[in-house]
């Protein structure tokens, strides 16, 4: 069983207020019959009354429930010896045995934290009593208090960026730096497919041909005059494409000549046309010869260019990936060694960690020793010395 | 007409008042044993020197039987209570509707001033009578409890006492008690009546109205909402109707105390008079620069 001195409760004194005494006026109607009645004059008095009750009632209201707390925790959290502070000092029915030590236990209690205190073998002490009469109760789960839980959570967010780096992360970063294999795909330009005005045309009369097989089908059913469309053959298209395709290679006003062959023949010779076989060899042939001269500058990439934006656009872009590789892969080769250096400076760290306690095994042996009061023997001395001489070896390299 | 039944209902909330109360004194009697009970298990384990856990388990059963007591005492008692403040603002309104139908009948030449004797009574009454604030646990005093200040968009009712800066024929400010007339939304600002000289009113903008308080705060449990020693307030200077600027001495140390205070006072030597005692209601924050 506790001691009462143990008991956190203040042992109020819970009497009412005597109205007889305080509230003449209350007590006075109380006696009236209904039919006598309140006079108005009488009910400021009343008020006064009635306040004081109020308030003598409110204040044993709190109380009560403070109490009932402190009655409350102090059941359940037997072994902790948790006090709930009154919020206020009541002089009441409290014997002066109760305030000291009661101060002496806040003292020590300073929350949930380490550390040795006074408090701490006086709750060794009291802990059998408090036992063996917990047997008596039922077991109460214990609500555990939470802990002070954010700096755990801090170096557990801060963990992913301090930690130390394993071999694992140093392959694969060599991983990385392996070129990609797709890298030449990027680079490709791809060849200037069909034009698609042709594309089309061409799949257009395809179409044509399909609904004319068809309509010829449902004619040879129908037996009708589907004339016209079942003529038109396949070769009869190509024919069609063909002529359409050479009038594409022509200038349109029809002269078959190249541009620049136009522009020397008007130059040399008067006004009469004649034909020439190899008039698109002619050209190129022209071309050359002029640029060879000197009189005509070789434009030949940038002229077509200028006039293929898509061209332009995706040799900018492949540029810029080129200068983005190369950027890249320089900064994985600085991560690698970074990395690296890193990863020995690790093992040196956890040298000194060793060392560390080895200096610390041998501070606590001559610590021992002067406690017992005699002199650290010269072994001892010696291994301390040792200790500390390599650990600062280790340090130098580290900074080194 | 109107007087005839605020009369009859102010009787019929007479009479419920009185059912209120002898209700009030059923549940104290009936609560009294159970506190006698505690008071015989406080002194038993005292005694006997130690803390069973039958004692515990007794005490903490006794302990909840009186908190139900005590809130079932306190709702009652709030019940009267409101019922007095109910009937008051009966009478009050009855009141205002006196004076207005008053001041329509101009045959009757305006009442004269009433003795000052008479005014001042009146004045300690009202004091007296200010509803003490009682939270129940948990709640806060509210705007014009006390020092609590009225939030910013409160507008006085009429009948309601205010602090009000007047200025004077010879163009001194002073701060008068004044009761609102009526608030304009239209242009902000009050009508106010001079309770000192009854037909003499102000109208004034709202900086110049300072709403007195509604409760009293009781020191006991809300003693935040009391203004503290040295703080610069404007208290109604003893036997008149004026507000000066005053330095709080003493708060009230019990619900039906009064605060006292230092005015400023040139006429003395260190620029204060003696402590003077004023009640909480005629108290309120003062927020004028020095005045000139």
């Amino acid at each position: 069983m506790s001691e009462l001195k143990d008991c956190p409760l203040q042992f109020h004194d819970f009497k009412s207020v005597d109205h007889l005494k305080v509230c003449p006026r209350y007590t006075a109607v109380l006696a009236r019959s209904e039919d006598d009645g309140i006079g108005i004059e009488e009910l400021d008095t009343l008020q006064l009354e009635l306040e004081t009750l109020l308030s003598s009632a409110s204040r044993r209201l709190r109380v009560l429930e403070a109490e009932t707390q402190i009655l409350t925790d102090w059941q359940d959290k037997k072994g902790d010896r948790r006090f709930l502070k009154l919020g206020r000092d009541h002089e009441l029915g409290a014997p002066p045995k109760h305030g000291k030590p009661k101060k002496q236990k806040l003292e020590g209690k300073a929350g949930h934290g380490p550390g040795p205190g006074p408090g701490r073998p006086k709750s060794k002490n009291l802990q059998p009593k408090i036992q063996e009469y917990e047997f008596t109760d039922d077991p109460i789960d214990v609500p555990r208090i939470p802990k002070n839980d954010a700096p755990n959570r801090f170096w557990a967010s801060v963990e992913p960026y301090c930690a130390d780096i394993t071999s694992e992360e140093v392959r694969t970063l060599e991983e990385l730096l392996k070129p990609p294999e797709d890298e030449a795909e990027h680079y490709k330009i791809p060849p200037l497919g069909k034009h698609y005005s042709q594309r089309w045309a061409q799949e257009d009369l395809l179409e044509e041909q399909k609904d004319g097989a068809r309509a010829a089908a449902v004619a040879d059913k129908k037996k009708g005059l589907m004339g016209p469309l079942t003529e038109l053959d396949t070769k009869d298209v190509d024919a069609l494409l063909k002529k359409s395709e050479a009038q594409h290679e022509q200038p349109e006003d029809g002269c078959p000549f190249g541009a620049l062959t136009q522009r020397l023949l008007q130059a040399l010779v008067e006004n009469k046309p004649f034909s020439v076989p190899h008039t698109k060899s002619l050209e190129s042939r022209i071309k050359e010869e002029l640029i060879a001269q000197g009189l005509l500058e070789s434009e030949d990439r940038p002229a077509e260019d200028s006039e293929d934006e898509v061209l332009a656009e995706l040799r900018k872009r492949q540029a810029e990936l080129k200068a983005l590789s190369a950027h890249n892969r320089t900064k994985k080769h600085d991560l690698l060694r970074l990395a690296k250096e890193e990863v020995s400076r690790q093992e040196l760290r956890q040298r000194v960690r060793m060392a560390d306690n080895e200096v610390m095994d041998a501070f606590r042996k001559i610590m021992a020793a002067r406690q017992k009061k005699r002199t650290p023997t010269k072994k001892e001395k010696d291994q301390a010395w040792k200790t500390l001489k390599e650990r600062e070896s280790i340090l130098k390299l580290l900074d080194g | 007409m109107a007087l005839v039944s605020a009369d009859s209902r102010i009787a019929e909330l007479l009479t419920e008042l009185h059912q209120l109360i002898k209700q009030t004194q059923e549940e104290r009697s009936r609560s009294e044993h159970n506190l006698v009970n505690i008071q015989k298990t406080h002194e038993r384990m005292q005694t006997e020197n130690k803390i069973s856990p039958y004692y515990r388990t007794k005490l903490r059963g006794l302990y909840t039987t009186a908190k139900a007591d005590a809130e079932a005492e306190c709702n009652i008692l709030r019940k009267a209570l409101d019922k007095i403040a109910e009937i008051k603002s009966l009478l009050e309104e009855r009141r205002i509707a006196a004076k207005i139908a008053g001041l329509y009948n101009d045959s009757e030449p305006p009442r004269k001033t009433m003795r000052r004797g008479v005014l001042m009574t009146l004045l300690q009454q009202s004091a007296m009578t200010l509803p003490l604030w009682i939270g129940k646990p948990g709640d806060k005093p509210p705007p014009l409890c006390g020092a609590i200040p009225a939030s910013g968009d409160y507008v006085a009712r009429p009948g309601d006492k205010v602090a009000a800066r007047v200025k004077a024929v010879d163009g001194d400010e002073q701060w008068i008690l004044a009761e609102v007339v009526s608030y304009s939304h239209a242009t902000n600002k009050y009508e106010v009546d001079d309770i000192d000289e009854e037909g003499k009113e102000h109208t004034l903008s709202r900086r110049r109205v300072i709403p007195l308080p509604q409760w009293k705060a009781n020191p006991e449990t809300d003693p935040e909402a009391l203004f503290q020693k040295e703080q610069l307030v404007l208290a109604l200077y003893p036997q008149t109707t004026c507000f000066y600027r005053a330095l709080i001495h003493a708060p009230p140390q019990r619900p039906q105390d009064d605060y006292s205070v230092l005015f400023e006072d040139t006429s003395y030597a260190d620029g204060y008079s003696p402590p003077l005692n004023v009640a909480q209601r005629y108290v309120v924050a003062c927020k004028e620069p020095k005045k000139k």
